[in-house]
């Protein structure tokens, strides 16, 4: 029978390192997903996640449960990327050069939804666009798209109300679709 | 005109799903017959779209075996005390924390410094009444004393010679000589 997290976090903190490979395994990609989508280069992305798990093993201890884990691995994550997305503000140049090779490598690889010109000048323009956006825009819509994640659960990943998910939701997609009014 | 207005407030927490079912089935209502408010729908869920293909294009699934190898590694390895540190007073300073914390720093500074007009002398009396002396300030063997006196806010200052120094650099008499 598949332990739940509680159970599996229990186990942790009583040393089982097992327990912890398996919660790895649960989230690594979805945590991977979520700092991609902030950072926009896999190699720093990984980065990330890499920490992101390490840093979770280091602090389990101190998890009292009052959060589910989803929301606990997620706040160390959005919050660790935040903190490279403004180092990589500090230093544009490298991510300029990363942004394009990860462009360059969808091309290669995605024969995706963006198929024609009008839609990869679209993703394009939208790349810009998103990466435009505060760090914390960026997380809810992230949050919002990649997860599906409802306003109660981004609002407790990210430490504000609901309403601030929510209003900062609406000026992120109205921001968006002012610089994309020439594409929608 | 005004209910447009609120429904292009609502307009993304419908889509998300966020309203109740009577919120919800009002704004589907006006949607349904408000052409300026379907087009605006119609916007929005291509944005969203574009957004799913964007975010989702760059996911690429990682293998399970090497992400937990670099994590096993990680927590294997022994990190210095100020890496620890430095991770600690990450946590510390974050933004919300920050923003308490300038103001109410600048609270204590101010606190501090009004303590002076309560409690005068409250930090022990040292600085106050200060008699400091200044040796030789100029060359020809005189002294400055400077005597500071805080609560009528006066300074003195003192020129005097030093006859002690003064007799220290004055020509030495001769040695006594031999008794003829």
């Amino acid at each position: 029978m598949e332990l739940s997290d509680r159970e599996l976090v229990q186990k942790c903190q009583t040393g089982e390192m097992s327990a912890f490979e398996e919660l790895v395994s649960r989230y690594h990609q979805k945590v991977y997903m979520v700092i991609l989508g902030l950072l926009r280069n896999r190699e720093d992305a990984l980065e990330v996640a890499q920490e992101t798990f390490f840093r979770a093993y280091r602090k389990i201890n101190g998890f009292q449960g009052g959060s589910s884990f989803y929301t606990w691995i997620y706040r160390i994550a959005v919050n660790l990327a935040i903190d490279a997305q403004r180092r990589q503000k500090r230093n544009p140049l490298d991510f300029r050069e990363s942004m394009d090779g990860l462009l360059e490598s969808q091309d290669e690889v995605a024969r995706d939804p963006f198929a024609d010109v009008h839609d990869k000048e679209l993703r394009q323009n939208l790349t810009n666009a998103i990466n435009d956006l505060t760090p914390e825009h960026k997380a809810v819509i992230v949050l919002r798209t990649i997860e599906g994640l409802s306003y109660k659960d981004i609002g407790e990943i990210l430490g504000c109300s609901e309403g601030t998910v929510m209003s900062r939701l609406h000026y992120a997609r109205k921001k968006l679709q002012d610089k994309l009014s020439a594409f929608l | 005109m005004k209910d447009c207005e609120n429904i292009s407030e609502s307009m993304g927490r419908w889509l998300d799903g966020e309203l109740s079912p009577a919120e919800s089935e009002s704004i589907r209502a006006h949607v349904a017959q408000c052409a300026d408010c379907g087009e605006a729908q119609r916007k929005l869920e291509k944005l969203q779209l574009a957004l799913e293909g964007a975010l989702m294009a760059e996911s690429k699934s990682i293998e399970f075996e090497p992400f937990w190898r670099a994590v096993q590694l990680r927590i294997a390895e022994k990190r210095t005390w100020y890496e620890d540190a430095l991770d600690w007073s990450r946590g510390l300073f974050t933004a919300s924390r920050a923003a308490w914390a300038i103001p109410a720093l600048i609270a204590l500074l101010l606190a501090v410094a009004s303590l002076e007009s309560y409690f005068p002398g409250w930090r022990g009396g040292a600085g106050r009444n200060a008699f400091a002396a200044v040796d030789s300030i100029d060359a020809h063997g005189r002294n400055v004393a400077l005597l500071r006196e805080y609560d009528s806010k006066t300074t003195v200052i003192w020129l005097y010679e030093d006859q002690e120094g003064e007799n220290e650099t004055a020509e030495e008499p001769p040695p006594p000589g031999p008794a003829f």
